[in-house]
């Protein structure tokens, strides 16, 4: 049995288009890999499938060796918008994914629970209040927190920093990277960004995703050490050169689309 | 979906409108602001009096002047009073049933393919029937008056409940709904926690129609065969010619209906406290 996530052959087609074709990744548990491309590459189909909120139509897609065929609490997702319910306050949006996770924790003790994923992820203030009353960057901490309080061990987010000034973005990549780090056994993250920077400075590993239709066209190694501090690494030569190699894979990318058509 | 859009007619969700809308600019001082409130009050109070006075209309005028309506208003209080309460235990039942089954049977509807396979097309027929009509047949079938009028103050304010509760649902966001799928909601969480409150401004503005027909079916049920109520109250006046009890019987009607209409606007603002 093979833990992780592997996507073999992966296909999908929406109506007449191929979204995605001959996906081969295999993605080792505890690994954060930062799934790059275009805008229309197919990288939140990709997600989409790997969480089971639509079928694969061809090839395989499993889980710690399980095909995935719907949603489940094993991976959870982070949604770059409308991650909550406005509808609840942060609280009852936290809680009511520990509900979900442990159906015999008593309330009081999940409301606590919520509590603690808020506090961790410096939303202390903003436990009442509701998502409306929250500044995005507010928002998509709360979103964090409730993915990680269903405590799944794949986290898929789509963008999750997508809507963020540069500041509150860079904050939550800390973040988000502080609170990997420090869990164990680690998560195992799929990131999806078309951010190259982000994606390097977070990921272990690169997927670059072409467009029309969507494959694999680069499956690259981050070679940046852990801990990562953000104002050595993002002037850094390694860095630098992978950044170009991305960008000059993604422009080639681009050429040969524009050739065919 | 799309011809399931042209019947309902789909309303748009009111969003709160801001209590006051006026530019700082341009603010004159509440005097104004007030005397602008109530002039139309003031316009068509006086243009009532003006008539009652100088139209020739003989001992028994048909339009009793303000003064002899709010004599007549006074005194009828408090057959006013009993009327309205005879009335409440009519509407709030009718009213309270269309409700309760309209968002469940319009949830179920709007989140089911087959369901609406099933029920949208009678939906479609039945809806759009002026619930008037049941009225005579109504008080034929059903063992008492109150009974057939609560029975057809339901079927009116019935529909537009259940045509926005289904649209309601069907407006739902797909990020709900993944969301929820997400989350490993049931059923049952699902329509209660994610779909019932996502579609509130819908339901609150099919609510909103549904009293009007409420107050509607009502008033003309109680001109058939009720020994109370608003308006019976009228209708009973009416066939005496005491005009100055009539006209204060439509006021009074139009009093409590604006402050039922109220209290709901009320109840959909402190619900949808979280839209934006």
């Amino acid at each position: 049995m093979s833990h992780g996530l592997k996507l073999e052959g992966v296909g999908f087609a929406y109506k007449a288009t191929q979204v995605l074709q001959d996906i081969n990744v295999s993605i080792p548990e505890g690994q954060f890999v930062s799934l790059l491309g275009a805008s229309g590459s197919g990288k939140t189909t990709l997600l989409r499938l790997a969480a089971g909120l639509d079928p694969v139509d061809s090839g395989r897609l499993t889980w710690n060796g399980a095909p995935v065929v719907g949603p489940s609490l094993e991976r959870g997702v982070v949604f770059q918008d409308y991650a909550l319910f406005p509808w609840l306050s942060v609280v009852d949006n936290i809680e009511i994914a520990i509900a979900k996770a442990k159906p015999t924790v008593r309330k009081a003790d999940r409301q606590a629970e919520a509590g603690k994923y808020l506090r961790d992820l410096g939303l202390e203030a903003a436990i009442g209040r509701y998502p409306g009353e929250l500044s995005g960057g507010m928002r998509q901490r709360a979103a964090i927190a409730r993915a990680l309080a269903l405590g799944s061990p794949l986290l898929l987010m789509d963008e999750p920093f997508g809507a963020l000034d540069p500041v509150n973005r860079a904050r939550l990549q800390d973040l988000l990277l502080e609170v990997w780090e420090l869990a164990t056994p680690r998560k195992t993250i799929v990131f999806v960004t078309h951010d190259v920077d982000e994606a390097i400075y977070l990921g272990d590993r690169l997927v670059v995703l072409g467009s029309s239709p969507g494959r694999v066209i680069a499956d690259l190694q981050v070679p940046l050490e852990r801990p990562r501090e953000r104002h050595s690494l993002l002037d850094s030569h390694p860095l630098q050169a992978l950044r170009e190699q991305v960008a000059a894979t993604l422009v080639q990318d681009t050429l040969q689309r524009l050739k065919a058509a | 979906m799309s011809d399931f859009i042209a019947l309902v007619n789909l309303p748009v969700p009111a969003a709160t409108v801001p209590a006051s809308a006026a530019e700082p600019g341009l603010e004159r001082g509440w005097l104004s602001r007030a005397l602008e409130s109530v002039s139309v009050w003031i316009v068509l109070l006086l243009a009532w009096w003006v008539a009652s006075v100088y139209l020739p209309l003989g001992d028994n005028p048909l339009l009793p002047s303000p003064l002899i309506t709010a004599n007549a208003l006074w005194d009828s209080l408090p057959e006013l009073w009993a009327g309205t309460l005879s009335s409440l235990t009519i509407l709030i039942p009718g009213f309270a049933l269309a409700t309760l089954l309209g968002i469940v049977s319009g949830l179920a509807v709007g989140t089911s393919a087959r369901l609406q396979r099933i029920f949208l097309p009678f939906a479609k027929v039945a809806g759009p029937v002026p619930p008037t009509v049941y009225i005579p047949y109504a008080i034929a079938i059903l063992p008492t008056f109150k009974l057939s009028a609560i029975f057809v103050v339901f079927i009116g304010a019935f529909w537009p409940i259940f045509q926005n509760s289904v649209a309601g649902a069907h407006a739902l966001e797909q990020s709900y709904r993944d969301n929820a799928r997400i989350l490993g909601l049931t059923r049952f969480e699902y329509q209660r926690r994610v779909v019932f409150p996502a579609a509130l401004p819908h339901i609150f503005t099919g609510m909103a129609v549904g009293l009007a027909f409420s107050f509607i079916l009502l008033t003309v049920a109680e001109l058939f065969g009720a020994n109370a109520g608003l308006g019976r109250f009228v209708q009973y006046y009416a066939d005496f010619a005491d005009y100055p009890k009539m006209v204060a019987g439509i006021l009074y009607t139009g009093l409590v209906t604006f402050l039922a209409m109220t209290l709901l606007d009320r109840v959909r603002r402190r619900s949808l406290f979280w839209l934006k």
